[in-house]
């Protein structure tokens, strides 16, 4: 085996499975705070990429793709907002027994809507913007300049992310409502407002996936379904509600992905990560960074 | 008492007079079963309905069929899977009671329809699904106007020995057609005498990230890359084969005619430019009398020149209207019979259904051509058709090396 080539191989492994980690990050954060799962996530990555390729053809133009990155984000964010307030939160106010299931209904329906929204208002072709930069090497892997432009964007993120929850008033309490709901309202704060910022925030980091990954993956209706796909296996071999478990976990699956499909086949390339899964669920089921529930 | 016989006379002349003309103009259901969505091929799914509508158009503007009963089109969206395909058949064959079904573009879909169009008595049409065994099986209730696989690999492999290019790779999706590429591939390579070596590399559909793929082809140093993606992977090997650094420096010759539509160059800019491509139809190709007068229309009507899918879409529809005057009987059966005894106007020829050997079963073959792109943004109409010999226009062109 040619070393070089095998470098490739893990670094394109390693740049994919980073930006994956981006939309696992999403769905862990809105599970810490909301102890729910969002399976409509990968819309949220589809409407960022509709947004981004709106803004940068109708009216920034190629050259302020950078510009139109936040204002996609910012867009997802606001529509988080709304449907949190309008359609999660009655989940924690209105006495429902059954939240799990609630979340999940509506979750699934937003799903359904936002796909055949996408169908009925762009149609269901594909677009792309245009490229945010020229193809480059990283160290000895050529990359889409796309690719790397998105890897940074990621980096850069996971670094705002880390010092918003640890460093500032907000990131607290976050962390508080993660540890216990109950808790922190008895230390003043509205738990259910900061329900509204964190599922904002984790919808928001999903369009950024999908922002940065629109020239290299393009944008269509149903083009967020892998990276859900993807996400949801990122936690759990990284471990529920672990920040960190999100970004070794992305990086794994995209390391063994891209090996499983060069050496073994290209046919079952997500398989490869289902079996570390499973290996994961059997020898240590909280995932890799993952913790036991402690109930009082 | 006086009134009553005059009202009831009254009452049966409106029910004679409105519903006899109700009843002779009962509409004949023709079914469109094609991909409108994701995963499938949206695109083409499009194409092929604007031709098939233009036909229905173009059918009851001379009259109708049957003695005037007006061609209606049921439309409905097989989304290139076969479970969709297979609930879409049913309910064109049960609820709307369609004659016969065109459209059909995904090769995995034609296969699960076809099985309930023999169930159904109704003749079901490949659009653009190739695989050969979808014609191979010789079931009564299937037809196709389309190339099948074995020809089109058989006008690669002259196009690669014309070439002389020794190092093939082969990069295709994981699903009928995909696989069947790969295998036709591999056959003909033998029993042509292909001196090459062949690689060949299958991928799940549903993936996005090819990169791995590409590099390991890249690093196997290939002359030429086959890209057998349908839709979507098409767009992301041609991109990711780029940015790896392989294509353009590799040639790269896309399995259909997916580059002649208008987002190809939307979505590729110049990373699609020296990608050359299978076509069924080019702008220079001499037409029928109706193939002509489609593409004026649609010309008009599109502001576009009509590709071949439109046109396959148009001649079934057209075809079919033809059959059902042929048969004086709208039965699946009858249907079946007047197909196979008559001859009809296509678009570019004379469509005849016979029933050969092998997977030349109720299967009419459309020319193929390689063309290539020469420069970015070159509208369809201009692209030279570099193969085979005795069609050319214009050379084939190797790509820059980055």
């Amino acid at each position: 085996m040619d070393p070089v080539l095998f470098s490739q191989y893990v670094l394109s492994g390693l740049v994919i499975g980073v930006i994956y980690s981006l939309m696992a990050l999403g769905i862990t954060f809105i599970y810490s705070i909301m102890k729910m799962i969002n399976w409509g996530m990968g819309e949220f990555y589809m409407i960022g990429s509709y947004v981004q390729y709106a803004l940068i053809v109708t009216l920034l133009g190629p050259d302020l793709w950078y510009v139109a990155v936040p204002l996609s984000m910012a867009t997802v964010f606001l529509l988080g907002l709304v449907i949190q307030r309008f359609l999660l939160r009655p989940m924690f106010v209105g006495g429902i027994e059954r939240r799990d299931e609630y979340a999940t209904i509506i979750t699934i329906a937003l799903m359904v809507f936002f796909r055949n929204l996408a169908i009925v208002l762009g149609g269901p072709n594909q677009y792309a913007p245009p490229d945010y930069a020229r193809p480059l090497t990283l160290g000895t892997l050529p990359i889409s300049g796309n690719r790397f432009v998105a890897l940074v964007g990621t980096l850069v993120l996971l670094a705002l992310f880390y010092l918003v929850i640890k460093q500032t008033w907000v990131g607290r309490a976050l962390r508080g409502a993660a540890q216990n709901r109950v808790g922190i309202q008895t230390a003043g704060i509205d738990v259910l407002r900061l329900d509204m910022v964190a599922f904002g925030i984790g919808v928001a980091l999903a369009a950024a996936a999908g922002a940065l990954l629109a020239p290299d993956f393009l944008v269509y209706p149903e083009n967020g379904a892998i990276s859900t796909f993807k996400g949801f296996e990122i936690i759990v071999i990284g471990g529920l509600g672990s920040v960190l478990g999100s970004v070794v976990g992305g990086v794994l699956l995209g390391v063994i992905e891209a090996l499983g499909s060069v050496f073994v086949s290209a046919s079952y390339k997500d398989l490869y990560g289902f079996l570390l899964l499973i290996a994961l669920l059997v020898f240590r089921p909280t995932g890799l960074f993952g913790e036991r529930e402690r109930t009082v | 008492m006086k009134g009553r016989p005059g009202i009831s006379l009254l009452v049966a002349l409106l029910v004679a007079g409105l519903g006899m003309p109700a009843l002779a103009q009962k509409p004949v259901k023709i079914g469109v079963l094609t991909p409108l969505s994701p995963p499938g091929d949206a695109s083409a799914g499009q194409f092929i309905v604007r031709g098939a509508k233009m036909g229905a158009e173009d059918v009851n503007a001379r009259g109708g069929v049957l003695g005037g009963r007006k061609i209606e089109l049921v439309v409905e969206d097989d989304a290139g899977t076969p479970e969709k395909g297979a609930a879409g058949f049913r309910k064109l064959a049960s609820q709307d009671q369609v004659v016969a079904v065109v459209g059909q573009f995904h090769s995995s879909v034609m296969t699960a329809a076809q099985v309930l169009a023999e169930q159904f008595k109704i003749p079901v049409f490949s659009t653009q699904a190739s695989a050969r065994g979808i014609t191979e099986k010789h079931l009564n209730y299937t037809f196709r106007t389309h190339v099948i696989d074995p020809d089109r690999v058989q006008l690669w492999n002259r196009w690669i020995m014309e070439r002389g290019f020794k190092r093939v790779a082969l990069i295709a999706e994981n699903t009928d057609y995909g696989v069947g590429l790969v295998e036709e591939t591999k056959n003909f390579f033998k029993s042509m005498g292909v001196q090459a070596e062949l690689k060949t590399i299958i991928f799940d559909r549903a993936v996005v990230d090819l990169t791995p793929q590409l590099l390991e082809i890249k690093n196997w140093k290939p002359h030429v890359v086959l890209n057998g993606g349908v839709g979507t992977p098409v767009y992301l090997i041609i991109k990711q084969a780029y940015d790896v650094g392989l294509f353009p420096a590799v040639p790269m010759l896309v399995s259909y005619d997916l580059p002649v539509r208008p987002e190809f160059w939307k979505n590729l800019g110049e990373k699609g430019n020296y990608v050359s491509f299978i076509v069924y139809y080019h702008p220079t190709m001499r037409l029928t009398g109706r193939g002509e007068a489609f593409r004026k229309k649609y010309m008009a009507e599109f502001k576009e020149d009509p590709i071949y899918g439109a046109f396959n879409g148009y001649a079934q529809v057209v075809l079919l209207a033809d059959a059902l005057n042929a048969a004086r009987s709208d039965k699946g059966e009858d249907l079946v019979r007047a197909l196979l005894a008559n001859k009809f106007e296509g678009w570019n020829g004379t469509i005849s259904f016979s029933r050969g050997e092998g997977p030349y079963w109720q299967q009419w073959t459309p020319p193929m051509l390689v063309t290539q792109y020469t420069r970015p943004e070159m509208p369809f109409a201009e692209v030279k058709i570099v193969f085979p010999p005795d069609l050319k226009t214009g050379d084939w062109a190797p790509g820059p090396k980055r």
